[in-house]
């Protein structure tokens, strides 16, 4: 460095003299104060070293980031305190000039838009219309590859589920529920057989069965050979929201969904008694077959889950 | 050494000018780009430092902190639904059906060296930066700083809030665990609520009926790609912005409307804030290090008919789920066609309203107050008791409904009954900004008569008059409050004095 | 007088077991001809349907099970310690006769137990929840059980004597059981109501569902066959091999969960995420910034 004191022109300050207190650092004790950044630096070397130690034996991720984290921590309040204790501490001043500009480079701007543009545009009326028509049909025509692409339209997928008549109930491992497995205040999770294993049986054809009473049941009116043997199925998509309704209280015979609380009376056709659901669960109605095994007579014959616009 | 060579050593030096090797390079560029006027001026340029401007500082380095640890787990992550099993070191899930960005997401955390920190870093930087720009928003808010000539940058601030908000839902998605899965079921649905077009827009958004493949693929490139692009685009028009109309401050000895009083960028500034993005990186590490985020191992993988009770989103979301929870069940049906009252109104028109109050607040604010001047200097909130209160008000209402969100956690942690604590937030939902508003009126106006209030280091003396009456009046200034007393100095400059060329070695020269 | 206090007896259980309608349908077929079998298909569910069934001399099933759980009846030498205990603890509300029918005849606020097992029995006791600490509350709390565990057996011995029915008390066999089959299930099964972490939270009408943190295994498998309370009962739904990967699960990750990631922040999830983020994160650095900025 000793060669810079002789190349470099020495220089003054205008303005502020070298001892003005604007640039003196704001510390009271500028040598201690740099003793203890310099530590702060060092600890924080020591740390980043550190974390390429950890890295390098692959040790627990906590110590990763305690090193890492800390190392960066401590330069990071080292190089602070350098700037708020050891800089010139100021305050200085800047003038704010306006940003508007004169009167005359104002009008001078908008007179080149307004009559540059304005002239040529008017003479030449039908070229303009036709240039954004063109544009503007481009850009409606564009919308159908950009978005219509996206996906399929709904149609009719949202009105109905994979279960048809006499479509088999299974559990998720695929094995039928039959009518002496549940006790009374059991529930299940059953899908129509084959589609335990597709998303669409997962999302929209999940069903809760539960078994509420171990003689016929009927849940309302209408729905009397909906329920035999006590076993009743509902939809398990919230008509709120679409979350599973998993939750079961027996006693209560409440069904809850876990997402906002709504509470569906399970006795009286899944009616909502609490909570943000507006509608029922749809109720899917079942029969036993000869062999004991649970089936469903029909599709629900209304959507599942939540509200949407063409839902009636 | 021989003379020779010191010769050629100084007229090398010579040639590259006063500064070296810097300087030279410096010429250079200069040379090109014509920097070196605007440049000095940029060093120059003065920054208030008020602690309370540190919170966009905050924002803005947590968004640094999300691109380095974002860029680091792109690596590694799959975002693809196709199903395979997972075998790795995490048992319980070991022979699990699960889907590749699950498998990924969690072989990143487990298999990846650094990887799960580098994933708890990035959700807690997450957390830190919405959090940031609300307070940051705040901060702006309560101080009047949107006003004229800032409204543009206002806006550009609140479109930034809404874009970190959606992309931290759609990394929150990611990973497809259970938690995050019913998210996304939930979002769907309410995509679903809109009226007329909701099922086509989320045909067209999932690609098809929920869950589809697209999904998660659709959800990365938004998240890694397009939102950030955008929110990178705008925090450049933020700070440009920012540059170019100057920093407003708060009034004080020596400033104005048409000066701005704090330290220069270089190197005052730049030490700090610099030392400040280390910090903040730091704390994000040491976050990252010692508290467990998202812990998608214990949730599992997401199945359409799989749930866990008690569910939450991100707390940034947490209002939208609270406003789910509270309202009622009252849905619109007629000529055959629905309107899910109760998913939209809470979820997409509440939103609505409250993002877009923001938007159009300056301008409806100059409405009112017909004030078209500009300003440079801030409001004490106190002063201001109208706009403060109503931003209390909607603080109010967003932390009640924030609060509802975890209605079955309140019921549990008290033991009260569900059905109970959900009529409660109802009630102090709808109370909270009719409370806040003439709460923080009130209060305000006390403080405005209070002398000297709101000022740094000054102790109100209360004297009891000889009426009996209180009277609160401000104490004098501390004597070693010496910082506060400088009046505030033009950035100095250095010109070139040969006058002083004999000072000779030892000499210290004042490096800027 | 015998036969009055006999008919009110009579009546008294009539309208306990049609207040009590969840269980009166169970208990109804429960009669002294032989155990109640609640299920018939599904093998190895609880009942004596599968193999290794052990009998004693009289016939009477005295084990069965599997590799995965074994189902042991408590000895009916224990029955007559069980009848005392029995009626020093609990007869004040269930009744001498254990049918939910106290002396001062206030009937159908307190269950039925007759018929219930002898799991049902014992996890009520050995779970701290019977006696009740409190009896006209609405779910009764988990707390360090009264009664030692030999005395728990000993009434359920008592309680099965009038009117012997299953399932009996589960011993699981964890070592075969697979972990991750038990999340699986855990997750489709039990985690709408106990959380994914195992928490429990807050359910409809005041009750709630427990924390799973701190229940030993053999208690996990009797409440899951035999439904305390609000909870549902799995049978016939759930085989005893998928019960013990359950058990598994629950006493392993469930209870000691591995959190790889530093504090578990109390399996809150992101309601505790993001009062650390805002709190902890922004707090902090905003009060850094209060010492990097000036407060003038």
């Amino acid at each position: 460095m000793s060669e810079h004191d002789e190349s470099r022109t020495p220089v003054a300050l205008s303005g502020l003299a070298a001892n003005d207190p604007h640039l003196q650092p704001a510390a009271r004790n500028p040598q201690l104060v740099e003793r203890v950044i310099a530590m702060c630096f060092l600890v924080g070397i020591i740390l980043v070293i550190g974390f390429g130690a950890c890295y390098w034996v692959n040790a627990k991720p906590w110590t990763l980031g305690a090193t890492m984290g800390g190392g960066l921590f401590f330069l990071g309040v080292g190089l602070v305190a350098w700037g708020k204790y050891l800089m010139p501490r100021g305050p200085f001043v800047e003038e704010r000039h306006t940003l508007a500009n004169s009167e005359s480079d104002r009008n001078a701007f908008a007179a080149a838009i307004v009559e540059r543009g304005g002239t040529v545009i008017k003479r030449r009326k039908m070229l303009g219309g036709l240039l954004g028509g063109g544009l503007g049909i481009f850009g409606v025509v564009a919308i159908f590859p950009l978005i219509r692409s996206l996906g399929p339209l709904p149609k009719s997928t949202l009105f109905h589920t994979d279960w048809r008549p006499g479509s088999f109930a299974v559990d998720i491992t695929g094995r039928r529920v039959h009518k002496g497995d549940l006790a009374v205040g059991s529930i299940v999770t059953v899908y129509p057989e084959g589609f335990q294993d597709t998303d669409n049986g997962q999302a929209v054809d999940q069903t809760v069965l539960i078994r509420i009473s171990n003689q016929d049941f009927t849940t309302q009116k209408g729905r009397e050979s909906w329920g035999p043997a006590g076993y009743i199925a509902y939809s398990k998509l919230c008509t709120h929201l679409g979350c599973p309704v998993g939750l079961y209280e027996q006693q209560l015979q409440l069904l809850v969904c876990p997402c906002h609380q709504s509470m569906f009376n399970a006795t009286n056709g899944a009616v909502p008694n609490f909570g943000p659901a507006p509608r029922p669960l749809p109720q899917l109605p079942l029969y036993i077959d000869a062999d004991g095994y649970i089936r469903a007579q029909k599709d629900y014959g209304q959507p599942v889950g939540p509200g949407f616009w063409e839902r009636s | 050494m021989s003379s020779e060579v010191i010769n050629t050593k100084r007229a090398k030096q010579a040639a590259a000018g006063p500064y070296g090797k810097v300087g030279h390079a410096l010429n250079e560029l200069d040379d090109r780009l014509g920097v070196a006027k605007g440049g000095r001026t940029f060093l120059d340029k003065i920054f208030p430092d008020h602690w309370s401007f540190m919170l966009g500082e905050i924002a803005l380095y947590s968004f640094v902190v999300l691109l380095a640890t974002g860029v680091f787990l792109t690596l590694y992550y799959i975002p693809s639904t196709a199903l395979t099993t997972y075998h790795g070191s995490y048992l319980p899930l070991d022979g699990q059906r699960v889907t590749e960005a699950y498998a990924s997401s969690v072989n990143l955390s487990f298999a990846v060296r650094a990887g799960l920190l580098m994933r708890q870093m990035h959700h807690w930087a997450c957390d830190i930066f919405i959090g940031a720009i609300v307070v940051h928003m705040a901060r702006v808010f309560f101080t009047g700083a949107f006003r004229k000539p800032r409204e543009l940058n206002w806006t550009i601030g609140t479109t930034l809030m809404i874009l970190a908000i959606v992309n931290g839902f759609l990394g929150y998605s990611l990973p497809d665990d259970l938690v995050s899965g019913t998210g996304i079921r939930i979002a769907y649905s309410i995509i679903l609520s809109i009226p007329v077009v909701g099922s086509y827009l989320g045909f067209l958004v999932f690609g098809g009926n929920f869950p589809g493949t697209m999904v998660i693929p659709r959800f990365f490139i938004l998240h890694v790609l397009i939102v950030p692009a955008l929110i990178l685009g705008l925090v450049g028009a933020h700070l440009f912005l920012l540059v170019r109309q100057k920093h407003t401050q708060f009034p004080g000895k020596g400033r104005t409307e048409n000066n701005v009083v704090g330290t220069p960028m270089f190197p005052v500034f730049m030490a700090k804030t610099t030392g400040f993005l280390l910090i903040v990186a730091g704390v994000t590490a040491l976050l990252g290090a010692f508290a467990q985020i998202n812990p998608i191992w214990q949730f599992g993988p997401y199945e359409a008919s799989r749930i866990s009770y008690a569910v939450q989103p991100d707390w940034y979301m947490g209002f939208l789920d609270g406003a789910l929870r509270i309202w009622p069940s009252w849905s619109f049906h007629s000529f055959g066609y629905t309107i899910p009252l109760e998913v939209t109104v809470p979820a997409v028109i509440l939103p609505g309203i409250l993002f877009n109050i923001a938007y159009v607040w300056p301008a409806f604010e100059r409405k009112l107050t017909k004030d078209f001047a500009m300003h440079n200097l801030l409001d004490r909130p106190s002063n201001r008791p109208k706009r403060t209160a109503a931003g209390v008000a909607v603080l109010a209402l967003l932390s009640m409904l924030f609060i509802a969100s975890s209605t079955d956690v309140i019921a549990n942690f008290f033991h009260l009954p569900l059905n109970q604590v959900l009529w409660g937030m109802r009630i102090l939902v709808i109370l909270s900004p009719f409370v806040a508003y003439p709460v923080t009126w009130k209060i305000c106006q006390e403080l405005r008569v209070v002398e000297g209030g709101g000022k740094r280091k000054t102790t109100n003396v209360v004297t009891r008059t000889a009426e009996g009456e209180y009277v609160a009046t401000a104490a004098p200034v501390y004597v070693d409050d010496v910082h506060s007393e400088l009046e505030a100095s033009e950035v100095p400059t250095f010109i070139v004095d040969e006058t002083d060329k004999e000072t000779g070695p030892g000499t210290r020269t004042v490096d800027r | 007088m015998i036969t009055t206090s006999l008919k009110r007896v009579g009546m008294l259980t009539i309208a306990g077991l049609l207040l009590a309608a969840p269980l009166t349908f169970f208990v109804a077929g429960a009669g002294a001809q032989g155990r109640v079998v609640y299920q018939t298909t599904r093998k190895n569910a609880g009942t004596p349907n599968s193999t290794n069934v052990t009998t004693n001399s009289s016939g009477v099933v005295i084990s069965y099970g599997n590799s995965a759980i074994t189902y042991n009846a408590p000895s009916p030498k224990l029955a007559s310690l069980g009848q005392a205990l029995f009626l020093q603890n609990c007869a004040s509300c269930h009744g001498t006769e254990a049918n939910g029918v106290p002396a001062n005849g206030t009937s159908g606020a307190y269950p039925n137990l007759v018929g219930l097992g002898p799991a049902t029995i014992d996890f009520w006791i050995e779970s701290g929840r019977m006696p009740a600490a409190d009896p006209r509350a609405i779910q009764a709390k988990r707390r360090p059980p009264r009664l030692s565990s030999k005395q728990a057996v000993a009434i359920a011995a008592w309680v099965n004597s009038l009117s012997p029915s299953y399932p009996d008390i589960p011993t699981p066999n964890l070592k075969n059981a697979n972990v991750s089959d038990g999340a699986a299930l855990f997750a489709l099964n039990c985690a709408a109501c106990h959380t994914i972490e195992g928490d429990g939270d807050a359910l409809a009408q005041g009750t709630y569902a427990p924390s799973l943190r701190n229940i030993p295994a053999y208690q996990v498998v009797e409440a899951i066959r035999t439904g305390p309370g609000n909870m549902p009962r799995f049978t016939g739904n759930l085989s005893d091999f998928q019960v013990r990967d359950i058990v598994k699960y629950v006493t392993t990750e469930i209870q000691h969960p591995q959190n790889i990631g530093g504090l578990g922040l109390g399996g809150l999830g992101p309601v505790a995420e993001g009062f650390v983020g805002l709190l902890l994160g922004v707090g902090i650095l905003a009060l850094v910034g209060f010492w990097v900025g000036e407060r003038q």
